[in-house]
């Protein structure tokens, strides 16, 4: 709601043909330098299973690398319930290596620092996880567990002539099945012929949603703006869980907070001793290529 | 009971029946409106007294021959001379404007050395048509960016019609049309007010001191009083500004009895911009307007039935210029209706009956395709008022009274067809009764001391039927808790407020005075943002949200110059608040059934010195106010449980407003302000995240998240600018009147700062900051009419 009456203020800004900025100069006290982390498993693509360690900078350190945390010790260790308890299968731990550490990496993926990463990993739905990091003397810990998956049904398209342009504008609906649970959602859209995902942030675009307006049914999610016509599109529907879900929520919107009304927005981690989410992504995946 | 209390007051009124009394009306000649404020007294001035705000003033006279003379800022003065037999009788005067005098912006309501002499403190007054004479943006005047120009009332920015007292927010402001409130004032997301100046006769601001008659919010009471309609001939007044334009008709229905007002105002700003537009912006549109609707008839000297409505809407629209599938439209707006009986039991005693309804609501509609819902929430209040005026004797004057208003709150109901799945899902309903019991006394010992006691007791009370609702840690729902049906308590908050005024008067030109008040606010305004949007909700205090708290302490030195056409005042006051409400950084607002959890509680704490000096006649008229203060809160939750500046904190604050007549046809006004840059709270460290690697691009993607470590904590640049306007009377004729006001705001250009933003240059390999700023100086034009 709030974008869109950002949007208003701005068309209005513009109508009224006045607002104008300047570069200035702010003067801001040096802020604490806090670990960092994204840690994410899933149960079907090896390559997203990986931890990414950085901290966090003064605002205006000229600085605009990942800054990631080399030679941190990192495990993820598999769990599993018995009653209220949950017990940790330490034989089945497994430790994430810092893949700056593979010769040839830096001249593969240069720029990319501070992420850890296993082969070794093999996460399955329902099963809770640990991270434990120990970076730089100060020691982290999160829990996440893969939910169940909400498979794709159907991918759709209807294809519409844009006479200002000529260009064919594909409109893109896919189809869901909601269960009865409350569930939640973090959707990754990758627009454009990419054999895979080196980490989420490669992704287009995201949206995160959760059933509580369409809860157990078969959901309908269309995307308003279109594609175009040819266009390779890859769905990853993920399901996630309420914390994490809260974490991500909270996190899209201090990724697109700015204006005059915006507010200062915490992201809720869900790990002790960083900032940042343990998440457990339960995929559902569909490519199509559209035309 | 009620008939008790009459009867008692009966029987005072009959031991003081050998009082030889003289009442009546002042009106204006032309309005046929009462003049608030107007002086009658005896030519040797040893006895007088000034109108109410109804027009009506009252004097205890000796037999004999007696001449009073009349007289009221902008208007002849008269004299007559009347013979009093020991009878009491009425004399109505109507006062003559004077063309000259009207044109000057000065508070009215104070003509003498009223502003010493009574217990009122921070209380101010301005007219709709002193309004129109203020400098303007887009030819735009504005009732509520008028009174930002008065010391201790701040602006909440650039643009806006915001407005926040002695440290208070906007929620603790109540906003009165007509004695309905008004929820959300503002048309154009705060750039303009919902009062139309055609309609409006004036305004009062309570911001202090406030008498035990007015509660319900913490900071002040402003109370937009519309005009009551000419009764004896038809007029017609206008005006066309560069967004927008207005019209008024009054008139009688009976002439001499009876007669109604209609205003009407809308918005072309969505026509005008429309060349200035992208193809794809522009199917968009916004637009506004409102209607006003008042009538009265007198029924008789002792009976008056008036009537007064408002009805205003925002309207904006979307269609996706790349999806024709997809559109939306949010409307949103205000309805009040009041219908008021006064009635005269005799010449001491009187009342006001008052019955009001009103309702604020948004609604939303979005549509794509075959799929499409509806969000719409609101809040809407049944209220009725009693008040009764009694003047047992010259020492004392009693107010006394109560007020029922039954709350429905609406925080969101959802209904549509997505898919397979049919929505229809709302947000709990709340309903409370608010009650309230007034008794106030205003009585003078000896010549030197005025006293006003009051008190207020409140009563609020959560009625069912509701349906708790248990969340867990994580915003889950996980079951229902207690069912109340229709009518069952769920929590009752009673209060007592104590509200205590005196003056002391040093001699007949100063006086000290002082005040105390202690205030209970139920209603709460569910907002992160400094501005007030459609989507804000407003909340009842509930079991786990308890009632706003708040005391004012003031104290206050008043003192006239050169017989009293200069006014000049120090004012201190010290405001601790108690149960203040905000959200938990991040909190998602809209359509959270989870609400009341995502609130946390804290304090707030105000104090200043209000320095005030006015000049209120001749060519040059205006005032200057300076204000220091200091507000902050504390919450545990935030800021590491330290106290921080709230965001309105203005350490200093000045007005200026000089009015020159240059002769009958030119008036000219000049408006500079000044204001500590509001506090805000900027990050103080960044990290990257959600890192991936682009292989087209072979460089990695990754975002990066601000950090804030402490809330307001730097100040925006200072707020300053200087606004001129001169109005040109072109005719002015028994039937005709037209006028020009040209403006050119922000005289010298300053560029004030509206937000501040970030941006990384990966080409620098530095965060630049820039600073928007919305208006640069700007002239406009406004064409005033009256038929």
């Amino acid at each position: 709601m709030k974008n869109i009456l950002y949007h208003i203020l701005l068309v209005l800004g513009m109508i009224l043909l006045t607002a104008c900025e300047k570069e200035i100069t702010v003067d801001l006290p040096p802020g604490k330098a806090n670990l960092v982390v994204e840690a994410s498993i899933n149960q079907q693509f090896p390559n997203l299973n990986y931890v990414y360690i950085s901290r966090t900078i003064d605002y205006f350190n000229p600085d605009l690398s990942l800054n990631g945390v080399r030679n941190a010790l990192v495990y993820i260790t598999p769990g599993t319930i018995v009653g209220n308890d949950t017990i940790w299968n330490e034989s089945a731990r497994i430790q994430m290596i810092d893949i700056n550490t593979i010769p040839g990496i830096d001249l593969l993926l240069p720029g990319f620092s501070g992420i850890y990463f296993s082969t070794a990993i093999s996460p399955q739905i329902g099963i809770p996880y640990k991270l434990e990091i120990t970076a730089e003397n100060e020691r982290v810990i999160g829990y996440t567990t893969i939910p169940k998956v909400a498979e794709i049904d159907t991918v759709f398209w209807k294809q519409e002539l844009d006479e200002k342009n000529g260009d064919t504008n594909m409109f893109v609906t896919f189809k869901f099945t909601d269960g009865p649970e409350q569930n939640n959602y973090r959707l990754a859209i990758q627009n454009g012929f990419n054999p895979y995902l080196l980490g989420w942030g490669s992704a287009s675009q995201f949206r995160m949603f959760n059933d509580g307006f369409l809860n157990d049914g078969v959901v309908p999610y269309s995307f308003f703006r279109p594609f175009n016509f040819g266009d390779t599109l890859s769905l990853y529907l993920t399901s996630v869980g309420r914390k994490e879900y809260l974490f991500w929520e909270s996190y899209a919107r201090a990724a697109n907070n700015g204006g005059p009304f915006a507010t200062p927005i915490i992201v809720k981690s869900n790990i002790q001793g960083a900032i940042g989410s343990f998440t457990g992504y339960g995929v559902s995946f569909r490519s199509v290529i559209i035309r | 009971m009620l008939r008790v209390l009459l009867s008692l007051f009966l029987i005072i009124q009959a031991i003081n029946s050998n009082a030889q009394t003289v009442s009546g009306f002042v009106k204006d000649s032309a309005l046929r409106e009462g003049l608030a404020g107007a002086i009658v007294k005896t030519i040797d001035g040893k006895k007088g007294a000034a109108t109410d705000t109804r027009g009506f003033y009252k004097l205890e006279l000796n037999q004999g021959l007696q001449t009073l003379q009349i007289s009221y800022l902008g208007y002849v003065t008269q004299q007559i001379t009347i013979t009093l037999t020991g009878k009491n009788i009425k004399v109505n005067f109507s006062l003559g404007s004077n063309a000259i005098s009207t044109k000057e912006a000065v508070i009215t309501g104070q003509r003498n050395n009223k502003n010493v002499t009574s217990t009122e403190m921070s209380k101010v007054e301005l007219s709709g048509e002193q309004v129109k004479t203020l400098p303007v943006i887009f030819g735009e005047p504005d009732v509520l960016k008028a009174i930002t120009l008065l010391p201790g009332i701040k602006s909440g920015g650039e643009g806006g019609t915001g407005f926040y007292v002695r440290g208070g927010g906007p929620d603790q402001n109540l906003i009165l049309m007509d004695d309905a409130v008004i929820y959300n004032a503002s048309h154009l997301l705060g750039f303009l007010s919902v009062f139309n100046t055609d309609a409006v006769r004036n305004v009062e601001v309570i911001k202090g001191g406030m008498p035990a008659n007015y509660g319900g919010r913490l900071s002040s009471i402003l109370h937009v009083n519309l005009r009551e309609g000419d009764e004896q001939r038809y007029k017609l007044n206008g005006g066309i500004g560069l967004i927008s334009s207005r019209i008024m008709a009054e008139g009688p229905i009976k002439k001499g009895k009876s007669a109604f007002m209609v205003a009407a105002r809308r918005t072309y700003i969505d026509a005008m911009v429309k060349p200035f537009l992208t193809e794809e912006q522009k199917s968009n549109g916004y637009y506004f307007y409102d209607f006003n609707a008042k009538a009265h008839i007198n029924l008789n000297e002792k009976n008056k039935l008036s009537f007064s409505g408002y009805f205003g809407r925002d309207i904006f629209n979307f269609k996706s210029p790349t999806n024709q599938l997809v559109k939306f439209q949010i409307g949103w707006g205000n309805a009040a209706a009041s219908l008021k009986w006064f009635h005269s039991f005799n010449k001491n005693l009187y009342s006001n009956t008052i019955f009001i309804y009103n309702r604020y609501d948004l609604n939303n509609k979005f549509e794509f395709g075959e799929n499409g819902f509806q969000l719409s929430s609101g809040v809407e209040d049944l209220n009725i008022k009693q008040d009764f005026y009694f003047t047992p004797n010259k020492k004392h004057s009693i107010k006394f009274g109560g007020q029922y208003i039954y709350h429905t709150f609406k925080p969101g109901i959802a209904t549509g067809q997505v898919g397979t799945i049919t929505i229809n899902e709302s947000i709990n309903k709340q309903y409370a009764h608010e009650w309230a019991l007034y008794a106030m006394d205003e009585f003078k010992l000896g010549n030197r001391f005025t006293f006003n006691a009051g008190i207020r007791a409140v009563f609020f009370t959560q009625v069912g039927p509701y349906t708790e609702r248990i969340f867990d840690s994580e915003g889950i729902e996980i079951g229902q808790g207690k069912t109340y049906n229709k009518s069952d308590v769920i929590v009752t908050y009673p209060g007592l407020e104590p509200r205590l005024a005196g003056t002391y008067l040093i001699n007949s030109n100063t006086s000290l005075k002082a005040s105390f008040t202690r205030t209970f606010q139920f209603l709460h305004l569910a907002t992160t943002s400094g501005a007030q949007f459609p989507a804000d909700l407003w909340v009842p205090s509930s079991k786990l949200v308890k009632p706003q708290l708040a005391y004012q302490y003031a104290l206050g030195l008043f003192k006239n110059f050169n017989e009293n056409l200069y006014e000049t005042s120090i004012e201190a006051y010290y405001k601790p608040m108690y149960n203040q409400i905000e959200f938990k950084p991040g909190a998602n607002l809209f359509f959270n059934q989870n609400l009341e959890n995502e609130m946390i509680f804290g304090e707030g704490l105000s104090y200043g010195i209000e320095l005030f000096a006015k000049k209120k006649f001749g060519k040059l008229t205006g005032w200057i106010g300076y204000t220091w203060s200091k507000s902050t809160r504390q919450f545990d939750e935030i800021n590491q449980g330290n106290p921080y500046f709230f965001r309105y904190d203005r350490t200093h604050d000045i007005s200026l407003v000089a009015s020159y007549q240059f002769n009958k046809k030119w008036n000219g006004t000049l408006v500079f302000v000044y204001g500590t840059g509001n506090a805000t709270t900027l990050p103080t460290s960044r990290f990257a995240y959600s890192p991936g690697y682009d292989l087209i691009d072979n460089e990695p993607k990754y975002t990066f998240i601000d950090v804030y470590d402490k809330i307001n904590d730097f100040r925006l640049p200072a707020y300053h600018r200087m606004d001129i306007s001169f109005t040109y009377l072109q005719k002015q004729t028994d039937k005709f009147e037209s006028s020009w006001n040209f403006s050119i705001y922000n005289l010298y250009n300053r560029a004030n700062p509206y937000f501040i933003y970030f941006v990384p240059d990966l080409e620098e390999l530095r965060i630049k900051a820039y600073m928007v700023y919305l208006f640069p100086i700007l002239p406009s034009v406004a064409w005033n009419f009256k038929f």
